[in-house]
């Protein structure tokens, strides 16, 4: 047992190393230029060393159960001195974030884009009930805990959420690493993105802001202030958001949409 | 040890391994980059001060438990730890100097590592889901990123900065 978490040890510099070797990757794609940082690199390879036909050898004692396990029990506190990095960002801000404080609020009701954007998309490509679990929200714990308590996991509803979950844990970093620098090329604001990176998902929140800081790093700390900011301001009112303004949305929506099917 | 005792000490050891990872990839860093953050005795001071600051969140989201209030009960830890480091550095510059003295990409690698490994047990589950459900998901990350981006950019117009 022991012995495996050594190796899970050393698994973990050596991911490290990789990742901080390759370093930050940039590459254009037409107009738009696209930078991978270390942290995608060290995901994509965690995840696919883990691939279970890969899995022999001295990979099958790293991704040992208790390993799996022990990662995904204490992941969170893994992330915790990110969070308190976060604070030392936004102190030195805190009057300018304060002055444009309506903004941070305001800019919370974006969170409804993944009903209105999502949920059409969902209905035209032939979903049904999924819909209204997998477009809720970005399918993090909220959601989640939300849709079983309302219709219990086993329900489409249900599966609906649980899928986006697992997309998003997979993928969700990946995704915003590259989207976000992207809107940049279609001339927003670093300071609107930065805004809009805190989701609710800490992960998520810190691959867009650091995408962000690797294009326009002169303003490293204005993009990592407004994000944790944001991102702390959704951990207080996104249950809000999600059941009276995302939820009655949804009902509304999906009752129009699948009703314009039929005829 | 009591069962809680011997719970705080894990997680204390687990914190510790994070600015351990943390110092570790910001070594690297170095080798890579000669340019990127150095490392000097105000890293160690701020690393410190970094799990400093966790613990002590985690403590409060303990505590914060028995509060008869849902919201505040359901706060998650790493809201705890933004708020406990964000009073502290509003408190004082030292913690900001000593903490801005960690290189920040360097916290988020050795995280990333952690969770791929944390879903490996999970792909098969993917295979479970639908690739309809893969083609809304981008449509909802992408939706709730550009509806949000949209009223920002349109929020800070109106407030003339």
């Amino acid at each position: 047992m022991v012995k495996n978490f050594i190796y899970f040890l050393f698994f973990v510099l050596a991911v490290i190393a990789t990742a901080e070797l390759i370093g930050i990757q940039t590459f254009t794609i037409g107009s738009m230029m696209i930078s991978m940082l270390p942290l995608v690199f060290a995901i994509a390879i965690s995840m696919f060393l883990g691939l279970s036909f890969l899995r022999k050898g001295i990979l099958k004692k790293i991704y040992s159960k208790k390993n799996v396990d022990f990662a995904s029990k204490y992941l969170i506190f893994i992330m915790l001195p990110l969070m308190a990095r976060y604070g030392s960002d936004v102190a030195p801000q805190i009057r300018e974030i304060l002055q444009v404080g309506w903004v941070f609020i305001f800019q919370e009701i974006g969170n409804l884009g993944t009903v209105l954007i999502g949920l059409p998309v969902a209905i035209l490509i032939g979903l049904r009930r999924e819909a209204i679990g997998a477009t809720l929200g970005i399918g993090r714990e909220g959601e989640l805990a939300y849709i079983s308590e309302k219709y219990t996991l086993e329900s489409p509803e249900g599966r609906g959420v649980i899928s986006l979950y697992v997309i998003g844990t997979l993928f969700g970093t990946m995704f915003f690493s590259i989207f976000a620098p992207i809107l940049l090329d279609f001339g927003f604001r670093v300071e609107a993105l930065a805004m809009a990176s805190g989701m609710g998902s800490g992960s998520m929140m810190s691959a867009a802001s650091a995408t962000l800081v690797a294009r326009v790093p002169e303003m490293e700390n204005t993009i990592l202030a407004y994000a944790s900011a944001s991102q702390l301001l959704t951990s207080f009112i996104g249950t809000f958001t999600m059941v009276f303004l995302a939820a009655p949305l949804q009902q509304v929506m999906y009752k129009l949409l699948v009703r314009g099917d039929k005829k | 040890m009591s069962p809680t005792m011997r719970r705080y000490v894990r997680y204390a050891l687990v914190l510790l391994l994070s600015v351990a990872l943390i110092l570790f990839a910001q070594e690297i860093k170095l080798l890579k980059n000669p340019d990127s953050t150095p490392i000097t005795s105000m890293t160690f001071v701020g690393l410190g001060i970094l799990w400093l600051f966790s613990f002590i969140g985690v403590i409060i989201a303990d505590l914060m438990k028995l509060v008869p209030i849902k919201v505040i009960r359901d706060f998650p830890i790493l809201g705890w730890v933004s708020i406990t480091s964000l009073s502290m550095c509003l408190i004082s510059d030292f913690f900001v100097e000593a903490i801005q003295s960690v290189d920040f990409l360097a916290i988020t690698t050795p995280i990333l590592t952690v969770a791929g490994i944390s879903v490996a047990n999970r792909l098969v589950d993917l295979r479970k889901t639908s690739w309809k459900i893969a083609i809304v998901a981008v449509f909802v990350f992408a939706g709730t990123y550009v509806c949000s981006a949209v009223l920002a950019q349109l929020g800070l117009l109106f407030a003339g900065n």
